[in-house]
């Protein structure tokens, strides 16, 4: 059958001449349509922060979860289609109980994002669980292993790269540069807390509330900050 | 069936004190009563010992060509050393049958080397460590092939020698001995055997061992083979017969000193 | 065919089991540990070789001696190593002592049904450097502790280690060190008089003692001959 060029993001696993794959750089597009995610490395900790788009008023803002934990030590937010998410996040759930059941050792954070990355590209195969088409999310992992605090971004394509700080989301590229701006290794959990909420606050439309953000420390342990402790860091700013 | 040659598996009823569980101390492997036979759990047509040494050019490796069937001497010219490629030799006891069938699995390990046609060939080391997992993955299954095998060869300047059980026990040394060969000829090795031995040495010694194990053993002939593996190949014998000396007086006249009343 | 004491014909009966004996110890200290084997292989009453190691390095951190069936327990040291490729392919790095304590008690307890007729000791430095000993049975219960032994002599050797090296009560708390307050040098010798005692009365125990030394420096090996009867 002759294929005219349009046809190359019909198969997800099918190269263009040009040697793209569409389907997965569409899924990757998806993720600047998602809802902002901050993350931010400091020596004392990581620190996550993502927006919740509050579209309605009656809308229960703690039913939307965009951070959540992985294990322990990890913690993972997340920008597109979320409920994508949700599937690799079991994934991630099930390998580090896994490797705490086999080795009894926590898992490092680097094979934990390795594993989600092996499974955010094992789509278009054959099989009942199989995904087929790209996962639309982009996630921004953070953990504490035994190498200290580190945080991961990984996408559709199934790259996973370490960062200080980076921001995931439709408001990526404005919070990037004010992240690239204001990052220095130096920071102490406290001021990451600050860096990660002023700058998502810079690229948010609505006003920060202690409802309609998350925030989400490792240091070394995984936990999701409370309302009155989200309110304390608003009131930083 | 002449005598206690071994039949087919009789039925094991278990006995007081005796264990039904599997794997606990006491308890016995046996195969169905109903049906036929699909396991070996008992040898038919067995080889006996296989004896090994190292020496100063390489390995030498020897044992009788009887195949028995219980006690009666069923098979007088069964060869039991087998040439597995130029550099590696296997010598078998136990059950005929399985180490034919070894055998050939060995010859298409070999063909399969012959067909890469790369000049290579799997060391002796290679092929001990591949039998010994042949035997104890058929153990694992409760279908043991009923063989103690002696592998030796040299190659690259190093020689080597080792058994593999029929349960995949296994282990090297300098001079090796299955069945009856560990009682008997392996304390002989252990006072007379150096590592840097002559081959007429070395044959001197094995033959001797194969001589007080035909008088000792009753499963045993002077009908023996002994091979030998050095860095340029493989030999071995044509069967030949082991001279042994009858006429002493205890064996002329048994009964003298003893005199029966008829 | 001989006849049983029950009357029925009794064949030498076939068992996926034997016993080929031997006798391993471990001490761990602060900063170091001691783990040894001897290198005799047997089966009943017969000897197979005097020259059979029962220790396996599985990493430079870690050391695993196995008495009891040979076969189970080349097939466990080949199983562990495999899965310790796998592992350093994954995380990138070596296995820790008490990684594979953890993979090993699972490796054992999977053939619950028809396990390993091995007795284990694995020795090294935990993640902290602190000398480490791990004793378990052959269907995966296990306990870290600060010496064990393990095998044909284990009977004669273990209250022999209890006496000379009382440890604290894990009931104790603040909970104790279990490594012992030996010295090095003072484990060696320990351990070297455990053999040449073991070897005077169990027939199972002799011809040579492996002993395998991990410390901070690296890891060394010692060879001491013993009574051959």
């Amino acid at each position: 059958m002759f294929l005219t060029r349009s046809e190359y993001d019909r198969g997800v696993n099918t190269f263009s001449p040009e040697g793209r794959l569409f389907q997965v750089e569409y899924a990757i597009e998806a993720i600047k349509l998602g809802s902002t995610a901050v993350g931010v490395a400091t020596k004392e900790g990581v620190i996550l922060a993502v927006e919740k788009r509050i579209t309605s008023p009656l809308l229960e803002p703690r039913s939307i979860e965009k951070v959540m934990e992985i294990d322990e030590h990890i913690g993972c937010a997340m920008s597109g289609l979320t409920a994508d998410a949700r599937t690799l996040i079991d994934h991630a759930r099930a390998e580090t109980q896994s490797h705490r059941f086999t080795y009894n050792e926590p898992m490092t954070v680097e094979s934990c994002t390795q594993s989600l990355c092996d499974l955010a590209l094992r789509f278009g195969e054959d099989g009942e669980d199989s995904m087929s088409r790209p996962f639309g999310v982009a996630l921004l992992i953070a953990g504490w292993d035994e190498s200290g605090p580190c945080l991961y971004h990984t996408d559709p394509s199934g790259t996973f790269v370490k960062y200080e700080a980076k921001a995931i989301g439709s408001g990526s590229e404005g919070a990037q540069s004010s992240l690239q701006e204001h990052y220095n290794k130096d920071l102490t959990l406290k001021e990451g807390e600050t860096l990660a909420l002023s700058t998502l606050k810079q690229v948010m439309e609505e006003k920060v509330t202690a409802t309609n953000v998350d925030i989400a420390i490792v240091a070394p342990k995984f936990h999701l900050l409370t309302d009155e402790e989200i309110q304390e860091v608003i009131d930083r700013l | 069936m002449l005598g206690p040659a071994p039949g087919p598996p009789a039925a094991h009823v278990p006995y007081a004190g005796e264990s039904s569980v599997p794997g606990a101390a006491g308890h016995k492997f046996d195969v169905p009563v109903d049906g036929p036979a699909k396991h070996t759990n008992d040898p038919y047509v067995t080889g006996t010992s296989v004896l090994g040494i190292k020496y100063k050019d390489g390995v030498l490796i020897a044992a009788d060509t009887l195949a028995s069937y219980g006690s009666t001497i069923r098979y007088k010219s069964i060869e039991r050393l087998h040439k597995v490629n130029d550099h590696t030799l296997l010598g078998a006891s136990g059950e005929i049958s399985d180490y034919q069938y070894i055998s050939n699995l060995l010859e298409e390990l070999a063909t399969d080397d012959f067909n890469h046609d790369d000049g290579l060939q799997l060391n002796p080391k290679e092929i001990y460590a591949y039998l010994t997992r042949v035997l104890y993955n058929r153990r694992n299954k409760f279908d043991p092939l009923w063989n103690s095998l002696v592998i030796g060869g040299v190659k690259n300047g190093k020689s080597f020698l080792g058994v593999v059980g029929m349960i995949g026990a296994a282990y090297e040394d300098d001079h090796v001995a299955t069945g009856f060969g560990n009682h008997l000829a392996r304390p002989i090795f252990r006072s007379e055997h150096r590592p840097d031995m002559t081959e007429d040495e070395g044959v001197a010694l094995l033959e001797k061992c194969l001589r007080v194990l035909y008088y000792r053993d009753k499963q045993s002939i002077n009908k023996v083979q002994v091979a030998k593996v050095t860095e340029k190949g493989i030999e071995i014998s044509r069967p030949y017969a082991l001279a042994s000396e009858w006429s002493y007086q205890a064996f002329v006249d048994p009964t003298k000193g003893a005199e029966g009343s008829w | 065919m001989d006849k049983g004491p029950h009357g029925h014909v009794e064949r030498p009966s076939w068992s996926p089991y034997d016993n080929n004996g031997g006798t391993a110890v471990a001490v761990a200290g602060e900063d170091y540990c001691v783990i040894a084997a001897d290198t005799r292989m047997s089966t009943g009453f017969s000897i197979l070789t005097r020259d059979h190691t029962k220790l396996f390095k599985v990493s430079d951190k870690c050391v695993l001696a196995s008495a009891g069936f040979q076969a189970d327990a080349k097939t466990l040291q080949k199983t562990l190593d495999a899965r310790h490729q796998q592992y350093q392919h994954k995380h990138n790095k070596e296995i820790s002592c008490p990684a594979m304590a953890q993979l090993l008690s699972n490796t054992l307890y999977y053939k619950r049904f028809f396990p390993y007729y091995t007795f284990n000791l694995l020795g090294g430095l935990d993640n902290e450097g602190k000398g480490c000993v791990y004793t378990y049975d052959a269907i995966g219960s296990y306990e870290r502790t600060g010496y064990s032994c393990q095998g044909s002599g284990q009977q004669l050797v273990m209250p022999v280690l209890d006496n000379q090296l009382k440890s604290a009560s894990p009931l104790v708390l603040p909970a104790v060190s279990s490594a012992t307050p030996l010295s090095e040098a003072e484990a060696m010798d320990l351990i070297k008089d455990t053999f040449a005692s073991a070897g005077e009365r169990d027939i199972y125990t002799g011809d040579a003692v492996e002993i395998i030394i991990i410390n901070r420096k690296g890891i060394r090996k010692e060879v001491l001959p013993l009574k051959k009867d």
